[in-house]
C-alpha cells in the first residue's frame, strides 16, 4: 500500500509541477527567461501524463472505490505544497519529486525485499 | 446593497458578509472536524493509563465472556469492545444503554485497569456536529453555518473566476499581498475537497434539515422510510427485526430456559466472513446464558467507503445460526451512506486519515485567511471614511478570540486530561469546562489588549503549549508508546507553525504595522 | 413602496439587506422545502428513490435560490419567487391536502 501511495504522491507531484511550469510566469520564477511555446506545451501535456498515471497508483493503493478520493487528496495537497514552496524555495521545489524518487525506489526495495513487490 | 450593482459585485459582498458572519463558527466546526480525524489517537492519549498489551480479538472475546460471567451472568446484554487497531484495548459494558460507561479490561493480568474519566477525543466529534449545545440547536446552527460556507464557496468561484487560470500564484513578498494570495490558493486547489466536505456534512443529517420528501411521500414517518432503504431486508432465518426483539426483551428474558452460550471467540470468524479480516469491532450479547442468546457483531467503520455506522450482523448465541446479515441497500440509499463515508473519513487506513487532515487543516487555514482579509479591507475603510471603528473592534476582537483562542482552548484541554487529578470526581466534566473557561477568557484578553498584541500573545501561548506537550508527559504518567509519541511529535510541530505565525505578527507589528497593512490593503 | 422611496438612501439600503436577507433565509427555506415535495412527487423513480434523490439534491437547491436572492435586481422579484412555493407544495402535498391517494 504505502508503495503505491508513494508512487501517487510523487506522479501527483510531478504532475502539478508540470502544469505549473507550462505558465510562462512561473517558469519564469525558477528560469528567469521566457520558455517558448513548444516548452510550455510539453511540460503541460506531461504534467497532465503525470496526473493520469497518478490515478492507477492511487487504485493500487486504496482499491477501486477509494482510490479516486485519495486521488484528488494527493493531487490537490501536492498542488498546495507546491504553491507555498515556489516563492520560498524554487529549487527545491524543482528537485523535490527527484529526491522522492530515490525515497520511492528505496521503499521499493525495502517492499521488495520483504517480499511484497507494489 | 443597491439594486444597480453588477452581479459580480452582489456576490463579492454576499461572499464578504456570509463567510464573515459565519466564518467565527465555521471556523470553530472546521478546526474541531480536523481534531476529529484523529478522535482515537487523542483519546488514547488522554487516557494514559490504557496500554497497548497486544492481545488478539480470540483472546479477548474469551477473556471478556469469563469475565462478564462471572461479575455479571444475570445482566440482559453484554457489550464487549474488542481491542481494534486504532484502539488495541478490551471494553465491556453491561445493560441496554449504549452510552453506559465502559470498564477497561487486562486479559494478561486478568483485572480490571482503573482508567480515568476524560472527554477525550470525542469532545471534539461532538463539538464538530453540535457545539455541545442541546443537540437539536446544535444541529441546526452547524446546518447553517454550513449552508453558508456553501454559498460562500459557490459566490467564491464567481467573484474569482480568472484564478482558475493560475492557481499557482502565491506572493509572500508585501505580507498583506500574501494573505489574498494564500486565501485564493487554499481556496482554488481544495475547492473540490470544500465542497465535497460541507455538501456531505448537510447529508448526513439530511432528514432533520430537509424532511420535505419524508412529509410529502411518507407522512413525515421516518422508520417508514427508512425501512424501505433495503429491499431484501427480511430476516435470514427466522431472525426478527431488532425493534421487534427489544420490545420482547422484558418479557422473553426471564421465560427463556438456561442454555450455554457458545464461545463468543467462534463468532469473530463468520463476522469477518461479512465484514473483512480485522473488521470486527465489538460484540453485542443479549439473554446470555439462556436459550434465547443473540450475538450482534458490529463492523468497524471504515472497511468501505459508506458509513456502516449502526450496522450489525446476528447470531443464534446457543446454535451458532446466521439469523440476520446487514442488508444489501438500494443504490439510492447507498448514495447516502457512501456521501456520509465520505465525510466520516473512517476508510483508506492512516495516509487517508492523513490526506484527510491536511485538507481539512488547509480548509481552516481558508477561513482563517478570509476573516483576516476582512479586517484589513474594513481597517482601509474605517481609515477612509473615519468612522466604524467600533465595529472594527469588535470584528478583530473575534477574530482573535476565534482563530488563536479556540486553539489556546484545543491545547488547553490536551494539558487539562493530564494535569487535573485522575481521581477528581466529575473529571470529564471540569475537562470541558476548563476548555470553555480558556476561551472565554481568550476573548476578554483580545477585547482588552490592542489587536496584534492580542494576536501575539494568544499565539505564542498556544504554541508554547502545543510545544511543551511532550514535556507533560515527562513529568506525569510514564506510558509513552508509538501513538502517544507521534500524537506529540504532531502536536509540537503544529506549535513550531503557530510560534512562527507568532513570531511574523510580531515582526509586521513591529515594522510600523498599521501603515504598511494600509498600504497592502490598498493593493489587494 | 411609495413609503418606502421616502425613506433616506442609507435606511432604504439597510431595508433592502434586511429583506433580503429574509427571503434568502426563510423565503428560501420554505420554496427549497416546496420544491423538494414537488421533485420527490414528480420524479419517475420508486418512492423511496424519488425521496432519496429530491432530499439529497435540496441543498443545491437552497444554495442557488440564495445566490439569486442576492443577486436579483430587486427584492420585490425575490419574494415574487417565493411566492411560488405554494403551488409547488400543492404538487407536493395534494394527496395529503386533498384526500386522494397517492
Amino acid at each position: 500500500m504505502l508503495t503505491g501511495f508513494t508512487a501517487g504522491l510523487l506522479l501527483a507531484y510531478t504532475g502539478m509541477l508540470g502544469l505549473c511550469l507550462g505558465l510562462e510566469r512561473h517558469y519564469r520564477q525558477i528560469w528567469q527567461q521566457v520558455p517558448p511555446a513548444w516548452l510550455r506545451r510539453t511540460l503541460r501535456a506531461a504534467g497532465w501524463l503525470a496526473l493520469a498515471l497518478a490515478f492507477p497508483a492511487c487504485i493500487q493503493a486504496w482499491g477501486a472505490a477509494m482510490g479516486p478520493v485519495g486521488w484528488f487528496g494527493l493531487v490537490s495537497l501536492t498542488g498546495f505544497a507546491l504553491v507555498l514552496l515556489l516563492p520560498l524555495a524554487p529549487r527545491l521545489a524543482l528537485w523535490l519529486p527527484a529526491a522522492g524518487g530515490v525515497l520511492w525506489v528505496l521503499l521499493l526495495g525495502a517492499g521488495l525485499w520483504r517480499g511484497e513487490p507494489f | 446593497m443597491s439594486g444597480n450593482r453588477t452581479f459580480r459585485q452582489s456576490m463579492s459582498w454576499l461572499h464578504g458578509w456570509a463567510g464573515l458572519l459565519l466564518g467565527w463558527l465555521l471556523f470553530a466546526i472546521f478546526l474541531t472536524g480536523t481534531l476529529t480525524v484523529f478522535d482515537k489517537e487523542i483519546s488514547w492519549w488522554m487516557q494514559p493509563e490504557l496500554r497497548d498489551t497486544g492481545v488478539d480479538q480470540p483472546t479477548a472475546a474469551r477473556f471478556a465472556q469469563d469475565w462478564l460471567a462471572r461479575e455479571h451472568g444475570e445482566a440482559a446484554v453484554w457489550s464487549i469492545g474488542l481491542p481494534t487497531e486504532r484502539s488495541p484495548v478490551l471494553k465491556v459494558s453491561t445493560g441496554e444503554d449504549r452510552r453506559a460507561e465502559r470498564l477497561v479490561l487486562d486479559p494478561e493480568s486478568g483485572a480490571r485497569v482503573p482508567v480515568r474519566d476524560s472527554v477525550g477525543g470525542n469532545f471534539f466529534f461532538r463539538f464538530h456536529y453540535s457545539l455541545h449545545l442541546p443537540r437539536t440547536l446544535g444541529i441546526w446552527l452547524v446546518g447553517l453555518a454550513a449552508m453558508a460556507m456553501l454559498v460562500a464557496l459557490v459566490s467564491g468561484i464567481v467573484i474569482h473566476r480568472h484564478l482558475f487560470r493560475d492557481f499557482f500564484a502565491f506572493r509572500p513578498v508585501g505580507s498583506r499581498r500574501a494573505w489574498l494570495d494564500g486565501h485564493n490558493a487554499s481556496a482554488v486547489l481544495l475547492l473540490p475537497f470544500h465542497l465535497m466536505i460541507t455538501y456531505t456534512g448537510l447529508v448526513i443529517f439530511f432528514l432533520i434539515y430537509m424532511p420535505a420528501a419524508l412529509d410529502a411521500l411518507y407522512g413525515g414517518d421516518r422508520m417508514a422510510m427508512l425501512r424501505e432503504a433495503s429491499p431484501g431486508a427480511q430476516a435470514v432465518a427466522g431472525g426478527m427485526d431488532r425493534g421487534d426483539q427489544r420490545s420482547r426483551d422484558g418479557a422473553s428474558a426471564r421465560e427463556a430456559p438456561p442454555a450455554e452460550l457458545l464461545p463468543l471467540e467462534s463468532f469473530i470468524v463468520p463476522a469477518e466472513a461479512l465484514f473483512g479480516s480485522g473488521m470486527v469491532a465489538s460484540l453485542r450479547v443479549r439473554h446470555p446464558g439462556r436459550a434465547n442468546a443473540r450475538v450482534e457483531a458490529s463492523p468497524l467503520l471504515g472497511s468501505r467507503i459508506a458509513l456502516t455506522k449502526g450496522e450489525a450482523a446476528v447470531f443464534d448465541g446457543v446454535s451458532g445460526k446466521l439469523l440476520q446479515a446487514p442488508a444489501e441497500k438500494r443504490p439510492s440509499a447507498l448514495t447516502q451512506r457512501v456521501m456520509a463515508g465520505l465525510h466520516f473519513a473512517q476508510f483508506g487506513g492512516y495516509p487517508m486519515r492523513w490526506l484527510y487532515f491536511l485538507c481539512s487543516a488547509v480548509s481552516c487555514a481558508m477561513i482563517a485567511t478570509g476573516l483576516v482579509l476582512f479586517v484589513i479591507r474594513q481597517r482601509l475603510k474605517v481609515a477612509e471614511a473615519n468612522a466604524g471603528q467600533g465595529f472594527l473592534r469588535l470584528v478583530e476582537t473575534l477574530n482573535v478570540g476565534t482563530l488563536a483562542g479556540l486553539m489556546l482552548g484545543c491545547v488547553a484541554l490536551l494539558w487539562a486530561a493530564r494535569l487535573l487529578p485522575a481521581d477528581l470526581a466529575g473529571r470529564a466534566g471540569w475537562e470541558a469546562r476548563l476548555f470553555f473557561a480558556v476561551w472565554a477568557l481568550a476573548f476578554v484578553h483580545a477585547w482588552r489588549r490592542p489587536p496584534m498584541a492580542a494576536w501575539r500573545e494568544q499565539l505564542w501561548a498556544a504554541a508554547l503549549l502545543c510545544m511543551g506537550l511532550p514535556l507533560l508527559e515527562g513529568f506525569s504518567a510514564p506510558s509513552l508508546d508509538k501513538t502517544r509519541l507521534l500524537l506529540e511529535l504532531c502536536v509540537f510541530l503544529c506549535g513550531a507553525v503557530l510560534g512562527w505565525v507568532a513570531w511574523r505578527v510580531g515582526k509586521a507589528s513591529a515594522a510600523d504595522g498599521v501603515s504598511r497593512s494600509l498600504e497592502g490593503a490598498m493593493r489587494c | 413602496m411609495s413609503r418606502r422611496l421616502s425613506l433616506p438612501p442609507a435606511r432604504r439600503a439597510w431595508l433592502d439587506v434586511a429583506l433580503r436577507v429574509t427571503a434568502a433565509v426563510f423565503g428560501g427555506y420554505v420554496l427549497t422545502y416546496a420544491a423538494t415535495a414537488a421533485l420527490a412527487r414528480l420524479l419517475p423513480l420508486a418512492r423511496f428513490d424519488a425521496a432519496m434523490l429530491a432530499t439529497l439534491l435540496s441543498f443545491a437547491l437552497y444554495t442557488g435560490f440564495v445566490l439569486w436572492a442576492f443577486a436579483a435586481a430587486s427584492v420585490r422579484r425575490v419574494w415574487l419567487g417565493i411566492a411560488l412555493s405554494l403551488p409547488l407544495a400543492a404538487v407536493g402535498f395534494w394527496p395529503v391536502w386533498f384526500g386522494g391517494a397517492s
